[in-house]
């Protein structure tokens, strides 16, 4: 490119179009995270489920699966965020509500975990008072919450980057989190396993099979 | 009654650095060469020439051992693309 190359107004106008356009579909994410954290939410969900329906215990819980999965998710935002040569606004503000998202989904867990530690004296006295059999334990109440939470940030950021699968994602999360309010723990924690691979997983997939494609053209340029 | 186009922006490596930089953030050196398709001497010149008008920023640094340069607009770029763009309409609306 010429630096002094006089150009016409038209050709001035077509000059910033083209460039603002190539800044746009500059940045492909790797679609590894989304992957890894949707594979991450189905599996826990689906061994909780059979720990459920078959009868057994695992010696440790299998959700604490979703805190080691934080360590790769560490490095492979360390690592992305090195390789990148551009930064966006979008990307500034996803990483904010990704981060939030975290955060969210901490302190629900921790207000779960405070009001589930009293919930047994609870039912115990619902018992003594009623005569009847405590109602179903807390849990069975929970997952429509953190489906409600899938589903936000998901549908963001499927609706600011137009990635239509996340968009779509996010509200299957939402729709599930109605359903879940009307069905016992084994189908809440069917359509949970099956929210984190629509919402994260599946559109990992894709957006993986986009960037190797981005990456292929871009060799092909060079 | 039409107003002269800015000659800083008026050219064609310089608006492309501009109009690329308006859509990000922040952009390295080497993203606005592999856009632009421009020389590293041709783009180092016009950057200088932007920074040296208060459009852009431009942080050196090293990364990984290597030298690293970062370009950002500043809100004079903005308010210099904008007023380009508004005089830009007004030729072409002629």
């Amino acid at each position: 490119m010429e630096q002094e190359k006089k150009l016409s107004e038209q050709e001035s106008l077509v000059l910033i179009t083209q460039m603002i356009n190539k800044a746009k579909n500059s940045y492909h994410d790797t679609g590894i995270g989304a992957m890894m954290w949707g594979a991450v939410i189905a599996i826990c969900s689906l061994v909780r489920l059979s720990e459920i329906h078959f009868g057994y215990r695992l010696p440790f819980d299998i959700y604490l699966l979703t805190l080691v999965a934080i360590i790769p998710q560490i490095y492979l935002s360390i690592k992305e965020s090195k390789e990148r040569k551009v930064k966006s606004y979008d990307d500034s503000y996803m990483n904010y509500i990704w981060l939030g998202f975290g955060i969210c989904i901490f302190l629900l867990i921790h207000t779960v975990n405070n009001i589930f530690s009293d919930w047994g004296s609870w039912a115990d006295k619902f018992k003594e008072v009623t005569g009847t059999s405590a109602t179903p334990g807390f849990y069975e109440y929970i997952a429509p919450l953190f489906l409600m939470l899938y589903g936000l940030p998901t549908f963001i950021t499927g609706a600011a980057c137009k990635f239509k699968p996340m968009l779509w994602g996010g509200l299957f999360c939402w729709a599930c989190c109605i359903i879940t309010v009307y069905t016992t723990i084994k189908i809440d924690l069917l359509l949970t396993a099956l929210s984190a691979l629509s919402a994260w997983f599946i559109p990992g997939i894709l957006m993986e099979k986009e960037y190797r494609l981005y990456k292929k053209e871009q060799a092909q340029n060079v | 009654m039409f107003n002269d186009l800015d000659p800083i922006l008026h050219s064609q490596l310089r608006l492309a650095v501009i109009s690329l930089l308006i859509s990000v953030k922040e952009a390295e050196f080497t993203f606005l060469k592999e856009k632009t398709n421009a020389t590293a001497g041709n783009l180092s010149v016009q950057i200088q020439k932007l920074k040296d008008a208060g459009y852009i920023d431009v942080v050196k640094q090293f990364k990984d051992n290597y030298p690293q340069t970062i370009c950002k607009i500043t809100s004079k770029g903005i308010d210099a693309f904008a007023q380009y763009v508004k005089n830009l309409q007004t030729y072409l609306g002629k």
